[in-house]
């Protein structure tokens, strides 16, 4: 059965998401904050659609704030550095906002796929 | 049904983790490196707190605990109990601030850069084995395993490598091998070899020969030798004339027959002439203190992370501090209690090539002395990245490798095909115990019993103590040639031509003490035409050796300042004793050129950073050498020439007025004279300049905006990661030697002390971290193109009070 969560359902699960993605970061690979996703969506049976987005959210915000919150911790050139080669006209806070971007994707799409699992 | 609806999601997922994961060419793996957890975000490191902070990291392999020092500079001084102890922690902390790059160059010098950036790095590669990196690496790691105390500091020194890279992680990888996308090997005491060889290929591996032999070929070996003369117009040697000779020379080896070679090659780009060195001493009778006071600026490729690592080594019988050098052991030049030195280059001839005629196209068997002699094959196998292995075959006569064989395209247009190399760096060495001894040296004696184990590449060793001693050796292992030998491509079937062995070290050229109170040297001729051996006949242009001489020569109550201040000094020799003799050859000048004109007469030589004058004067020196030379020595792309130096074109301008040279020989049924090329050059030098920057203006023509000082990065073109169009004055034949990519690499300044702990003072154009996450990464350029130095803090005892010290760290088993 899908499930169809209401507001703040949705905000708690989205919480779990960050933090449980958050802590799989910290020991595994890049991508293991998708799978810890997908595995979220599969348990807790979202649909599709809410899957992604949820997932889009929480790893939009885990790879966007964590980002900022490096940034802040040890302030150096290196965003500024990195904005240049890639090249962002050498601006930190579209280095940032991609971060989150691809943080979000990565999220969304694994969050989708534990959803779609569900069959 | 239901089955087809997962797969798309699954296809999605799988596709989108493998894309961020993997690098595409030059796009890096964008996921892994943007991810805050694992990527770029992880090597950010903020400014260091202001209080002193301690921590303890465990080292495997450790004797004792060893304590180091991190000064405000982020310069490690380093307190081990021996020396084990003392080199393993040098390779743990030198690889904790420098590891890709250590593992960048010595890839490099062993040909590997394709297993990193796949076949763009194959031919640099190929070129790099052909010449025989690799080969004179292991023949030099098999002399330095033979000294124990070499030995001894590349195992520990390997040991200590090997323990921070076996310490990293996905998240602590320094960020290179982000960018690009691989992870660190283990070091080995080869790459230290590989390293340190390397240091030939950057200074000891200039070849004119096949340019020479192509002169040869169309003009004939008088105006070969009229136009490339074996001593300077003007010069100011490094060993001073009628320095006393304290040994008994041996005999010359007969000449070869004369032999006159194929020649020719192809086109392609070749290295940057001005690499090159300043370095002296002063005694102490031209001190304020009394005491001698010593100077070094090694010249060469700026580069991120910087060239030199500084570090205080410190252990029983030895407290050692100067610059050190990413992948080898032990101080290259800096002081300890006692003494100091610095090196320069030395443009001695130790690279020589010999025409092959091979049997049949097997390659098996070449003809020398009479007789078929066997050649050896060495298989070099190539892991390109992205690619499949490629394997290369080397052949081997007993002078060296045969680099390209005649049907081969050379890497660069001064090779030539068909010719087996001679070469000083393939030899059986053992730097390290020459600078493993300097380290520890107290005296001259000690100094010179040093250096007998240094071979290549052949230095400048300047040298001053607290004795109150000043010396300096022009030292390295000199092949014993007769006059010539080698200035052209060489018979490989002629026994007489090979090398008959090598000048007695005690006989290279060397001075102690001298009556001016000084000794100093900057590239030049090594000595004048009494010293009985012949080294080479070309060695760097005389002009930064003639200003320093001439201002030490003036100098009396020399401080440490005076010296700094010799080191910045960017006084234009050239253009006060060029200039007027080209303005004088100008004929009826336009009103343009009377403006650029009016320009260079006010001018007072100076190559300060925001003056014109130097960008007019040293462009026009270029086209007027081009305007002079182009037309019979830049004919044809296939036949590479060299072209006479800007030394022997004074000459003619003096005293050769009506050579024909002078004639263009491209214009028929013109004769142009001496004041009609100057003239014209005049003009092409105003054209290029509006061309490049605009209308004169002292904005854009500003001197260090046309030089573009840079630091680049090692990864070509990392514009971001490197600092571009520094404010500097200078260039390439001034003291302080910056051009487009060269420079001061290091300087240094040292005043020894007979009681007391030396003062020195220095700075490099970097920073001690190669990480551009670091503070530490460029400080210290801005000190440096401002001409300062920084006080470098010598610590007398692990347990000296002072205020410099950030940060502990405890090394510990």
């Amino acid at each position: 059965m899908k499930r169809q969560l209401n507001t703040s359902n949705k905000l708690v699960l989205g919480l779990i998401m960050i933090l449980v993605g958050g802590l799989a970061e910290n020991y595994f690979a890049w991508y293991s904050m998708g799978i810890v996703f997908g595995i979220l969506s599969y348990v807790f049976a979202l649909n599709g659609k809410s899957a992604f987005w949820l997932g889009l959210a929480a790893g939009f915000i885990l790879w966007g704030a964590s980002a900022f919150w490096v940034d802040l911790q040890h302030p150096s050139t290196l965003p500024s550095r990195m904005a240049q080669i890639f090249p962002l006209g050498g601006k930190v806070w579209v280095i940032m906002l991609l971060t989150g971007i691809f943080g979000g994707l990565t999220g969304g799409i694994w969050s989708f796929l534990g959803a779609k699992l569900r069959f | 049904m239901k089955l087809i609806k997962v797969i798309f999601p699954i296809i999605l997922a799988v596709a989108w983790t493998y894309v961020l994961n993997s690098n595409f060419g030059t796009v890096p793996p964008i996921g892994k490196l943007f991810s805050p957890f694992h990527g770029f975000w992880q090597n950010a490191e903020g400014p260091e707190s202001s209080e002193q902070s301690e921590e303890t990291l465990q080292i495997p392999g450790l004797h004792q605990p060893v304590q180091v020092f991190y000064d405000e500079m982020a310069i490690p001084h380093v307190f081990a109990t021996d020396d084990h102890d003392l080199f393993l922690a040098q390779g743990y902390l030198t690889a904790k601030d420098r590891l890709w790059q250590m593992e960048f160059q010595t890839h490099f010098a062993g040909g590997r850069i394709s297993e990193i950036v796949g076949e763009k790095g194959l031919a640099s590669d190929q070129f790099q084995r052909r010449m025989g990196a690799v080969y004179g690496a292991e023949k030099a790691l098999a002399g330095m395993m033979q000294d124990p105390s070499s030995n001894l500091a590349l195992d520990s020194y390997t040991e200590g490598v090997n323990a921070y890279i076996n310490s990293l992680t996905d998240r602590t990888l320094p960020l290179e091998y982000k960018l690009l996308n691989y992870q660190p090997e283990p070091w080995a005491p080869i790459k230290s070899a590989l390293f340190l060889k390397n240091m030939s290929f950057v200074l000891a591996s200039g070849t004119d020969e096949l340019k020479m032999t192509n002169i040869v070929r169309k003009y004939g070996k008088e105006v070969a030798e009229n136009l490339f003369p074996n001593y300077p117009f003007e010069e100011s040697p490094i060993i001073p004339s009628g320095s006393p000779i304290d040994f008994k020379p041996v005999p010359i080896p007969a000449a070869p027959k004369d032999f006159i070679g194929l020649g020719s090659s192809m086109q392609t780009p070749e290295k940057d002439p001005n690499i090159g060195s300043n370095n002296w001493a002063v005694s102490g009778n031209k001190t304020v203190s009394g005491m001698p006071i010593l100077a070094n600026d090694p010249h060469l490729t700026l580069s991120l992370p910087s060239i030199w690592y500084q570090m205080q080594l410190v252990a029983p019988g030895v407290n050692v501090y100067g610059s050190t050098m990413p992948g080898a052991p032990n101080v290259i030049g800096g002081f300890n209690k006692n003494i100091a030195w610095g090196v320069t280059n030395v443009g001695s001839d130790v690279l020589d090539w010999y025409q092959i005629k091979f049997k049949d196209a097997s390659k098996k068997e070449y003809w020398h002395d009479g007789q078929w002699k066997k050649t050896t094959m060495r298989i070099e196998k190539f892991q390109i990245r992205g690619k499949k292995e490629m394997v290369d075959t080397i052949f081997f006569t007993h002078h060296g490798p045969v680099v390209y064989l005649s049907h081969e395209k050379p890497f660069r247009s001064n090779i030539p095909v068909g010719h087996a190399l001679k070469w000083i760096a393939h030899e059986k060495s053992q730097e390290l115990s020459a600078f493993y001894r300097l380290n520890r040296a107290k005296n001259y004696n000690e100094y010179k019993d040093a250096l007998t184990y240094y071979a290549a590449p052949a230095q400048n060793f300047v040298f001053a103590s607290n004795e109150g001693d000043i010396a300096l050796w022009v030292n390295g292992r000199f092949p014993l040639k007769a006059k010539l030998q080698g200035k052209y491509l060489m018979d490989g079937t002629d026994a007489a031509a090979d090398w008959q062995g090598y000048i007695p070290q005690a006989h290279n050229p060397h001075v102690l003490n001298p009556t001016r109170q000084f000794v100093s040297s900057a590239n030049q001729f090594s000595t004048d035409a009494d010293y009985p051996y012949y080294l080479g006949w070309q060695y760097a242009p005389s002009e930064r050796g003639r200003r320093i001489n001439e201002r030490l020569e003036a100098m009396t109550k020399a401080t440490v300042d005076s010296l700094r201040e010799l080191q910045n000094d960017v006084f234009n020799i050239r253009a006060r004793r060029m200039l007027p003799l080209l303005l004088a050859q100008v004929k009826n000048p336009t009103a343009k050129q009377l403006k650029v004109m009016q320009e260079l007469k006010k001018w007072n030589f100076q190559n300060a950073p925001n003056l014109i004058a130097p960008t007019i004067f040293e462009n026009w020196i270029s086209t007027m050498h081009s305007a002079l030379w182009d037309d019979e020595f830049e004919q044809d792309v296939t036949i590479p020439m060299s072209k006479p130096s800007v030394d022997r074109t004074l000459k003619m301008i003096i005293e050769e007025p009506n050579a024909i040279w002078w004639d263009n020989v491209k214009t028929k049924n013109i004769h142009e004279t001496i004041s009609d090329i100057i003239t014209s050059s005049l003009q092409a030098d105003i054209d290029s300049l509006e061309k490049q920057h605009g209308p004169m203006s002292q904005e854009s023509w500003a001197w260090y905006k046309h030089k573009q000082t840079g630091v680049r990065h090692l990864i070509p073109g990392m514009d971001a990661l490197s600092r571009l169009n520094i404010p500097i004055g200078g260039g390439g034949t001034i003291v302080n030697a910056t051009t487009m990519k060269t420079g001061p690499s290091w300087r240094l300044v040292v005043e020894l002390s007979k009681m007391g702990t030396p003062k020195g003072y220095g700075v490099y154009p970097g920073g001690q971290s190669g990480n551009p996450g670091s503070n530490h990464y460029d400080d210290l350029i801005d000190t440096w193109a401002k001409g300062e130095l920084k006080p470098l803090l010598y610590m007398d005892s692990a347990n000296q009070r002072t205020d410099r010290i950030r940060k502990k760290i405890i090394l510990d088993k």
